[in-house]
């Protein structure tokens, strides 16, 4: 039982520390929004080029947005010894992850449902089309956290090469993009199997998410 | 087989065989430069630029080979902490990144005059240059911490998942029917290539994995060095 409370506490200071800092989060949906105003601004505001390209554009920008979130995962715990305690409370550095994977993508994730049908708005994109992009973020999004994941933990010693992180997360999440923008413009057949794909790309990430990112962190505590 | 994971080991064999490597190199390469450009017939549709092929074929299998070495060895490190594959870790992915880079760039010359344009988003070309950009990663990864025991434990996990991209570029020409044909060689009935452009096309594959080897072994041994100083 200890463990379950501790893992319940540890729930919710991740909770508390959001809220607590909620501009910080906000910062992270204004520059979607920014970016998609900027990408009106320099394409022109042509109707018809943002119906065609507008799918694409949106999973551009979350993409972008979520490498802004690469350093609040583990950086701060980690250099407060923070990671040290919670591993003393019982937790496992996997637990610790898994928790911290669900955490990030309740808050870093779940927000952009509101911004997304608000982009598609401004983008003119088809309603037909944004279910398919709630559909498709419903499953992208987890990889997306999951590779986050795995870069923040793996830049935790690193002080001299800050877009590393960034470029780590846009190379592993290209097939994700691929299949899912995709989604938008084939049939209900192909669609269904592209879906089946992303799933079970899903599945392998968080199967290799706990372990790698765990590792990693190992090693930078035992380096600090 | 000790020289594959003792460094004094490597250093003894590496310096039995550089002088020979030498001369093999250099041997096969004028006798594969002179098939290519004298002995072998020009394709009677692409003309003289099949000759390209000698240069952009090796340099793409060991592109792929200089990885799969990388990820073995990364493997090896991260299971039974040998840090000898570390060292051939770091000194061998720029040389993986230099035939990605000629890869890509004969490609690009031999697709001009073919396909009509310098660069398609073909499901071959992109993965290529998808690994390219993995190369770069893992060499500016390893360099960006300052403790260097982390970076190349850091950059070996960093190899290994991105060792997915090996299959994926492998099979691109027969999951995603696109410009780039499929393979000519290492197909299991008969090869569908003239025997007459095979052999200079695999005596340069010799040469390019001599030369890739003999710059590995001074890459390695300057890497040993370097650690030992520290």
């Amino acid at each position: 039982m200890r463990i379950f409370s501790s893992i319940s506490a540890l729930f919710k200071r991740e909770f508390q520390i959001t809220y607590r800092n909620f501009s910080d989060l906000m910062s992270i949906f204004i520059f979607f929004l920014l970016a998609v105003i900027i990408f009106v601004f320099s394409v022109g505001p042509n109707k018809e080029i943002f119906n065609e390209i507008g799918v694409g554009i949106i999973w551009t920008l979350i993409l972008l947005s979520n490498t802004l979130s690469l350093k609040k995962i583990f950086q701060n715990d980690f250099d407060n010894n923070n990671l040290i305690l919670f591993h003393m409370s019982g937790l496992s550095y996997e637990i610790i992850v898994i928790i911290k994977i669900i955490t990030i993508w309740l808050f870093f994730q779940i927000p952009f449902f509101v911004v997304i049908p608000i982009s598609s708005i401004l983008l003119n994109v088809d309603f037909v089309n944004i279910k398919t992009i709630f559909l498709s973020f419903l499953i992208g999004s987890p990889i997306i956290t999951c590779i986050t994941t795995i870069s923040g933990s793996m830049n935790l010693l690193n002080k001299k090469n800050f877009a590393i992180g960034s470029l780590i997360i846009m190379i592993f999440s290209i097939p994700v993009i691929i299949f899912v923008v995709n989604l938008t413009n084939v049939s209900i057949e192909i669609a269904n199997a592209q879906i089946k794909i992303l799933l079970g790309i899903m599945f392998f990430f968080f199967a290799i998410t706990p372990w790698v990112s765990a590792t990693c962190i190992k090693l930078g505590l035992q380096n600090k | 087989m000790k020289f594959l994971i003792n460094p004094n080991q490597f250093n003894k064999f590496a310096d039995i065989i550089f002088k020979p490597l030498i001369f093999l190199s250099i041997s096969f390469l004028l006798i594969g430069l002179l098939f290519a450009f004298l002995l072998s017939p020009n394709d009677y549709q692409q003309g003289s630029t099949v000759k390209i092929m000698y240069i952009h074929v090796p340099a793409a299998w060991l592109a792929l080979i200089t990885f799969f070495i990388m990820t073995v060895y990364s493997i090896l490190g991260l299971a039974f902490k040998t840090p000898f594959s570390f060292i051939i870790n770091s000194a061998i992915a720029p040389i993986g990144a230099t035939f990605t880079l000629i890869c890509l760039l004969t490609g690009s010359l031999w697709g001009k005059p073919m396909w009509g344009t310098w660069w398609v988003w073909d499901a071959r070309l992109t993965s290529v240059a998808i690994l390219f950009i993995l190369y770069l990663i893992i060499i500016f990864l390893k360099n960006s911490f300052s403790n260097v025991v982390v970076g190349e434990k850091i950059t070996a996990i960093l190899i290994i998942v991105g060792s997915i991209n090996l299959p994926i570029i492998k099979f691109s020409v027969d999951w995603w029917n696109t410009l780039h044909q499929p393979a000519s060689i290492s197909k299991l009935s008969s090869p569908s290539i003239d025997p007459s452009m095979l052999k200079p096309l695999l005596i340069m594959t010799v040469a390019f994995t001599f030369i890739g080897l003999l710059v590995a072994i001074m890459r390695i041994k300057a890497e040993i060095m370097n650690r030992k100083i520290k």
